[in-house]
């Protein structure tokens, strides 16, 4: 590391700091999170694929501001135990992606290795660090190197060897920080396709972010920014400096120059923080994120043409709203002044019309609440309307709308089980990135024994659907829905959001790429072209082909392909659907 | 109105009206009782459709009520179609052993729990509007296409699985069959063309070796819920 590092005398010439308390432990919290909240967007591209899935940023900003905002209502604020329980209790909750959900046992890792103490020393700041490490890779069944694991595992290792020769817990915290960069470092080295795709480890670099930033604020120090080149491929600096004047110094790197200039808006304090969902159908995402994005800062606008999801910060909540209310019919609204420390809601929308369609859109169900429950029943995860039309029609009992870049919260997952009202609920992550999110639920569900069957991809949670039997027992139904996910091949066709070398393919920026199985199989300039090639590559040709169009492809498109397809491979059957799934124009089940 | 199977499935799949089915009346059956009993040596074994697909049997009891009944033997077999008429087929061989019509009605009832159905119907259109459903509801109202794989147990429609290509239904038929262990009599059939059945009698003679499969159509009365296309096998476990 090359970059500016604060003069090592520097923390010397201070005060040492021996205990830090629950109001440093929140400080320190809120400061990882907006220094997350400025990443989160270079964190979302540090993605080995390129396809436009890149959510790890978000996943993680989401997790931990889940974490803060139950942290703020701990029990005893003054105790360092008491903040980190309630923090971890809220990661876990709020969960999203694989790598918030290991974001989640690093905070209860730590708050464990807190345990019982009201202030922290050195060494209990240590002792927590090495046990976050513990907990979070035994919450991983095959833990990989070159991921966030190693950093926080460095991270401990950090912190243990500097425990022994300080009592400073600035500088421990400084070597802390120090080693997780260069950790983060390593992770390219460390694994196949970092290597490949030439960038550092997302979950990993998030992590470092959220110790900068817990650092800076427990230590009132400067920042080891800037950072070089995170991000090799762009040569730029990746790490931002949050836009809070509490949490840097000045300095004249483009990256602070940027995070300057956001603090702009934030002279009369935080500003408001906006969350509300606005009502389909029809909705255009990205016009809407452009629309609203240019409002306030930190916008987090995803979702599908039938439910888009907002959280914005901004100064001026009421022309925000009325901006958005012109799109779709809004719902769940809240707004907090982020200045206070209490969440001050100044609006809500009828609690119970918000409920009623949260019901409606966030958790689709066919059963009423308060009927018995039955013995068993299905929870399906689906982006799009029209996965979610297909498996309510196959027998699914709650939808909980998600999928890629809009994964659900353990939460969520958690409701959508709950919405089946069932003994037994088996349920259905249809996405890679949702697995470790789904296998969470089953111990916060009382009185419910929840089982995943670890479908990846859409096509699989179909196939696990169609060979779900209502009147078999629940392992019965798990291992025939495991059966049936090995009989169908995914192919998912989308856009390269850059340009990288994946898997020998020379890949440019909006070139078509074919996903099959999680593997970057076809690369070309048009989908029949593409997905023709993907069938003429199979050894085993299949029977029947469905294909699901995604909501940017009309259906005088899809047909055409469709005709197109049968003409090449006529002794395959074709099946065209409307999937409305974004990002992915296509998604194609072969059996 | 008579018409012949052929012309049957092509005004089935493409009338909008659908054909109903009524049991025999009990007239008919005392008609048939009459002449069947009037050597006073000769009893009478009816074998009888399920009573939970069809009132067949309730019309052959009410008739039976003006006989001795010790001379006439009603059998729900649990079963229809191909399974039905293996059980008559095994009957037939029990009459030809010499057996009593007793023993006969007593072996029919002691086998039928041996019989499986195995139907792969092209769509659930017909079952569901001829109000045959019964479990097999569960697979109703599918967007995606699937060819449902049903079974009649104990007399009643259940759902077996939703292959997606009648290719995949046809394995597991044969994986079903398999299934059942050693059999007595094995038959399949069809509502559609002779060619549909060369798939399935092929993979199944492949697998099931030691018995040859009886080979027929379903008929018009059974075919008005299974629809146009379905195929199906019946087999019968050994004694």
């Amino acid at each position: 590391m090359s970059a500016t590092k604060p003069a090592p005398e520097l923390a010397v010439l201070r005060e040492p700091l021996r205990e830090i308390g629950g109001e440093q432990v929140l400080a320190g919290l809120t400061a990882a999170l907006s220094w997350l909240e400025a990443n989160q967007q270079e964190i979302n591209d540090l993605n080995v694929f390129p396809v436009p899935d890149g959510d790890t940023g978000s996943n993680m900003y989401l997790t931990l501001r889940s974490a803060v905002e139950e942290a703020r209502d701990a029990p005893t604020p003054e105790a360092a135990d008491s903040v980190l329980a309630a923090a971890a209790h809220g990661s876990l909750m709020g969960a999203r992606g694989n790598s918030g959900v290991i974001l989640s046992q690093i905070l209860r890792g730590f708050a464990q290795g807190a345990a019982q103490r009201v202030n922290l020393d050195s060494n209990g700041v240590a002792l927590a660090i090495t046990e976050a490490s513990a907990v979070a890779y035994r919450a991983v069944m095959k833990p990989t190197e070159g991921t966030i694991l190693t950093v926080v595992r460095d991270a401990a290792a950090a912190a243990a060897a500097a425990a022994g020769t300080t009592d400073d817990i600035r500088v421990l915290l400084e070597r802390v920080v120090t080693e997780a960069h260069a950790a983060v470092e390593r992770t390219t080295n460390q694994l196949q396709v970092l290597r490949e795709a030439n960038v550092v480890d997302a979950g990993g670099f998030g992590l470092a972010v959220i110790l900068e930033g817990f650092a800076r604020a427990v230590g009132d120090t400067p920042p080891t920014t800037p950072v070089p080149a995170l991000l090799r491929r762009s040569g730029e600096p990746a790490l931002r400096l949050p836009p809070n004047p509490g949490d840097m110094e000045a300095s004249g790197s483009s990256a602070a120059r940027r995070g300057a200039a956001a603090v702009a808006p934030r002279e009369q304090g935080w500003g408001y923080c906006t969350e509300f969902l606005i009502n389909g159908p029809g909705l255009d995402v990205d016009s809407i994120r452009t629309e609203l994005s240019a409002l306030g800062e930190s916008a987090l606008v995803v979702g599908d043409p039938d439910l888009v999801r907002v959280h914005i910060h901004t100064g001026d909540p009421a022309g925000l709203i009325a901006v958005a209310s012109s799109r779709g019919r809004m719902s769940k609204l809240k707004v907090e002044d982020m200045s206070a420390q209490h969440h001050d809601v100044l609006m809500r929308a009828d609690a119970e019309e918000a409920e009623a369609e949260a019901e409606a859109i966030g958790v689709a169900t066919q059963e009423h609440p308060q009927a018995p429950p039955k013995p068993i029943g299905v929870a399906s995860v689906a982006p799009g309307k029209g996965f979610r039309d297909i498996m309510t029609s196959l027998g699914a009992d709650s939808i909980v709308s998600g999928g890629q870049t809009m994964n659900p919260s353990i939460e969520d997952l958690l409701n959508g089980v709950r919405a089946v009202n069932a003994e037994r609920v088996i349920l259905l992550p249809n996405n890679g990135n949702v697995i470790l999110t789904a296998e969470q639920v089953d111990p916060l569900a009382e009185d419910c024994d929840v089982r995943v069957v670890p479908t990846r991809n859409l096509p699989q949670g179909i196939s696990a659907l169609l060979a779900f039997d209502p009147g078999a027992s629940i392992d019965e139904n798990v291992e025939r829905m495991q059966a049936a996910i090995a009989t169908v091949r995914a192919v998912e066709v989308t856009h390269a959001v850059r340009d990288t070398s994946v898997n020998g393919h020379d890949i440019k920026l909006g070139d078509v790429i074919a996903v099959v199985d999680d593997v970057i199989t076809e690369v070309g300039s048009d989908y029949v072209e593409v997905i023709d090639a993907v069938l003429k590559a199979q050894t085993e040709k299949p029977e029947l082909v469905t294909v699901y169009r995604g909501d940017e492809v009309s259906d005088e498109d899809a047909d055409a392909l469709v005709e197109s397809l049968r003409g090449t491979n006529p002794a395959t059957e074709f099946e065209l659907q409307a999937g409305g799934q974004e990002h992915y124009p296509y998604v194609l089940s072969l059996e | 109105m008579d018409i012949d199977a052929d012309a049957f499935y092509t005004k089935l799949e493409h009338s909008d009206v659908h054909p109903t089915t009524s049991q025999p009346s009990p007239d008919a059956f005392a008609a048939l009782y009459k002449t069947l009993l009037a050597d006073p040596q000769d009893e009478v074994v009816g074998l009888h459709i399920s009573t939970k697909l069809s009132g067949t049997l309730q019309s052959a009891t009410l008739a039976a009520q003006e006989f001795d009944p010790a001379r006439i033997h009603l059998v729900d077999t649990e079963s229809v179609s191909g399974g039905l008429q293996l059980l008559v087929r095994a009957a037939l061989e029990d009459i030809k052993a010499g057996e009593n019509a007793a023993t006969v009605a007593a072996n029919a009832i002691r086998r039928r729990s041996k019989v499986t159905i195995l139907v792969l119907l092209d769509t659930l259109t017909y079952l569901h509007r001829g109000g045959r459903i019964g479990r097999a509801q569960a697979f109703v109202g599918s967007l995606l296409n699937v060819k449902p794989l049903i079974a009649v147990r104990d007399g009643e429609v259940v759902p077996l699985a939703r292959p997606r290509s009648r290719s995949k239904g046809i394995d597991m038929i044969v994986q079903q069959v398999r299934g059942c262990g050693p059999l007595r009599s094995l038959a399949e059939f069809h509502a559609a063309t002779a060619e549909s059945m060369v798939d399935l009698e092929a993979r199944l003679g492949a697998a099931v070796s030691n018995v040859t499969a009886v080979l027929g159509r379903i008929g018009p009365v059974v075919g008005a819920y299974s629809g146009p296309g379905g195929l199906g096998v019946a087999c019968l476990g050994a004694d």
